[in-house]
């Protein structure tokens, strides 16, 4: 096993997942090599010092003061309510889409009718002043002018 | 008997609303969580809040949970999002990190304990929070990923494929990281061992 190939197997050495030949061939190699054993002990050492920082224990009374916590949470509704605010809330959607509807309908049927009004008043200014018999006297008119075509 | 059940059993219950169940999930698995926070951020303070806040996550979604995952490994995935989403605060507000510093250890003021009661000698505990205070920060320094690499792998004996799992990419990735991280730690806590 070369020196490269035993950098490679720290890890697996460190966390006992080498076969027992593979595992072996470590060993002996880093008794022989000392640049090897070197720098494995190093390896392994500063992970095994990380042991030495030690736990904490939870505080008195953590386990009530969460659920304490639990029970100050918002509640949505459950059990017979949950599915009644469902259907209540469909409905409420359906009202509002249908009254939406209605507004939009109603407002198309008012535009409609003021756009015939304001064609029938249109329809009312051209009789009032007789514009068609302006326009028939014009073209006469223009016609003695031109004399005697006819538009 | 409550506490003999699994935690898939007891989540199934849970997923219900039962809070017993939750109760004993809870007294099962705080020191886990509360230990994890707490390596991960450095405050013993602010590590119990978040802890709390890991577990009513955890009830909140009972429902998502898939009996196929391995407990553990969901709650330490919940555990690992809300230390993010702590970092990703404490970015927004750097002046609580300041506050932060100031919070105390443990061991010392009441509260928390450090279990490890080894060193009786004055001196010795001296030697022994220096070299705690030097493996946090050397810990505290590694990127993220690492650093919860390290946490799950050398604290809470997770396998590298349940790690692969929390950080969500694969072994190989993961054990890249883990192999970072303990060269980078090699060079940190160079003395100390």
């Amino acid at each position: 096993m070369s020196c490269k190939e035993m950098q490679r197997k720290f890890d697996d050495r460190l966390d006992d997942r080498l076969g027992e030949v593979d595992r072996m061939a470590f060993d002996e190699h880093v008794t022989v090599c000392a640049e090897c054993r070197q720098d494995w002990r190093a390896y392994a050492n500063a992970w095994a010092t990380l042991q030495h920082h030690a736990d904490i224990e939870p505080s008195f009374g953590f386990t009530a003061r969460t659920l304490r916590r639990l029970t100050e949470l918002v509640v949505v509704p459950s059990g017979f309510w949950r599915p009644v605010f469902r259907w209540a809330v469909l409905a409420a959607g359906v009202i509002v889409l249908g009254v939406g509807a209605w507004v939009g309908h109603e407002r198309l049927v008012a535009q409609r009718r003021a756009e015939i009004y304001a064609g029938i008043r249109q329809a009312d200014y051209l009789e009032d002043f007789d514009v068609i018999a302006s326009l028939d006297q014009l073209n006469s008119a223009q016609s003695g002018a031109n004399g005697g075509n006819k538009l | 008997m409550t506490s003999s059940e699994s935690d898939v059993a007891l989540m199934a219950r849970v997923r219900n609303g039962d809070t017993d169940a939750f109760r004993v999930l809870i007294e099962r698995h705080q020191r886990a969580v509360i230990n994890t926070i707490y390596r991960a951020i450095g405050d013993a303070c602010e590590a119990e809040d978040l802890a709390q806040r890991v577990f009513l996550q955890v009830f909140r979604s009972a429902k998502r949970y898939q009996p196929t995952a391995k407990f553990t490994t969901w709650l330490f995935t919940i555990t690992r999002n809300t230390i993010l989403n702590e970092h990703r605060r404490r970015r927004r507000h750097a002046a609580e990190s300041l506050e932060a510093l100031q919070s105390p250890r443990p061991g010392e003021s009441g509260g928390w304990e450090a279990t490890d009661q080894t060193a009786a000698d004055p001196s010795q505990q001296v030697i022994e929070r220096e070299l705690q205070d030097k493996i946090m920060e050397a810990v505290q320094q590694l990127p993220e990923a690492q650093r919860t690499a390290v946490i799950l792998c050398r604290y809470e004996g997770l396998s590298y494929e349940e790690i692969a799992q929390v950080l969500g990419c694969s072994v190989s990735a993961t054990k890249s990281l883990l192999h970072r991280a303990r060269l980078t730690l090699k060079e940190k806590l160079r003395g100390c061992y």
